[in-house]
């Protein structure tokens, strides 16, 4: 009786395997951009704005990082529920901002408005200015299907600082204002849109739209006072 | 003679290597992409740097000048900045160095727009010192400000 005679086995399929593993890898591994805070700088000017009270939340940290809110002592982690507050709390409460209300009506009625004054002044530059933010709102009305209410332009944040104050204290309180905020984001995009406001990809030009509508109904609006020195 | 015989003898049959090149690659594609360069780190001075929840990444591809502040090693309570490669004497060095900078048409022509001054600060630094660096920028009108945190689960 003759023994067959093994036969080589055969490896070209090795290679597949090889290549489905690597797009295994190639899908499943992500890489750790560096985790950023991003802060725009403002001009360099002396022009001293003129704020109604009600429109600022003002949140102070001293020499010693204790907090202050509307001039009173707090805690940090009520930096994030006082935030919330300011931006969304009942048309009309005392020492509050009054909403703007903003719909696909009134932005093209502005547009227009808008579009002849800068045909008798082409070189206005504040005029471009709101030219622009009133096409985002007019853009935000379209990807909400309706209008909505937002603070005035004027509204805003507010942190002043001492020169003593710990960067540690300043990107904390940074940090409670933005999980205020994007907690606020994040309800409305899931009421809008049925996803939360983090998993929207801004490389995809949809999302980009939504991401967009959402930040003109709570945008980002943190003013840094000039050094002062705070009790 | 035996009845039984064996026959002639067998010989294994050769393992193919045709796949070892495939398996080189494999991991060779594989480390290259999980692996993360490290982040530029300063080698003059000691930061601590600030964990916070809500972060965002850094773009990739930009244009950036690195700004590090932090404790001169070996000293107490010595904060010191650092731009680039070299420590800084005098702040007013950041907007001659920046302006020396825009020159450049690579900078110039993304001043605006994706040119990022990237901050790596000690926790217990100042508010004072961040300052100054920030005067400066606006000197040069460098005006985005990206502070690198580690992100708190």
């Amino acid at each position: 009786m003759a023994k067959r005679e093994v036969e080589e086995i055969n490896a070209g399929s090795m290679a597949d395997i090889a290549f489905l593993l690597l797009i295994f890898f190639l899908i499943t591994t992500t890489m750790n951009l560096p985790q950023v805070h991003e802060e725009r700088l403002p001009q360099k000017s002396d022009v001293e704005f003129l704020l109604n009270e009600r429109n600022v939340l003002q949140i102070m940290a001293n020499k010693n990082d204790k907090i202050g809110i509307e001039g009173e002592f707090a805690e940090i982690e009520d930096i994030q529920k006082e935030v919330k507050k300011f931006y969304q709390h009942k048309e009309g409460t005392p020492n509050m901002p009054d909403y703007v209300e903003v719909s696909r009506k009134i932005c093209e009625d502005t547009l227009e408005s808008l579009e002849l004054a800068l045909q008798s002044y082409p070189d206005a530059a504040l005029y471009k200015i709101e030219q622009d933010a009133w096409n985002r709102r007019l853009n935000a009305c379209i990807a909400f299907g309706s209008g909505f209410k937002t603070l005035p332009n004027t509204a805003t944040v507010s942190i002043q600082l001492d020169n003593a104050t710990k960067y540690e204290t300043y990107m904390s309180v940074l940090d409670q204002i933005m999980q205020g905020l994007n907690s606020l984001r994040d309800s409305l995009s899931k009421e809008k849109f049925g996803v939360s406001f983090s998993k929207l990809n801004d490389k995809v030009e949809l999302d980009k739209q939504k991401i967009s509508a959402i930040r003109q109904v709570y945008p980002k609006k943190i003013m840094k006072e000039k050094n002062r020195s705070v009790q | 003679m035996s009845k039984f015989s064996k026959g002639k003898k067998r010989k294994d049959p050769a393992i193919s290597t045709a796949a070892l090149p495939d398996i080189v690659f494999m991991l060779l594609f594989f480390f290259m992409v999980t692996t993360v360069f490290k982040e530029k780190e300063s080698k003059k001075l000691e930061i601590d740097k600030v964990a916070i929840k809500e972060t965002i990444d850094l773009e990739k591809n930009i244009k950036a000048s690195y700004f590090w502040i932090g404790r001169v090693p070996g000293k107490v309570d010595d904060f010191r900045v650092q731009l680039d490669d070299d420590l800084v004497n005098d702040y007013s060095e950041i907007s001659e160095y920046l302006a020396k900078l825009r020159k450049n048409p690579e900078y110039s022509q993304v001043w605006g727009s994706r040119f990022f001054n990237v901050f790596k600060v000690d926790k217990k630094t100042e508010m004072r010192i961040v300052r100054k660096v920030h005067n400066e920028l606006k000197e040069a009108e460098a005006f985005k400000v990206v502070y690198s945190v580690n992100r708190e689960k």
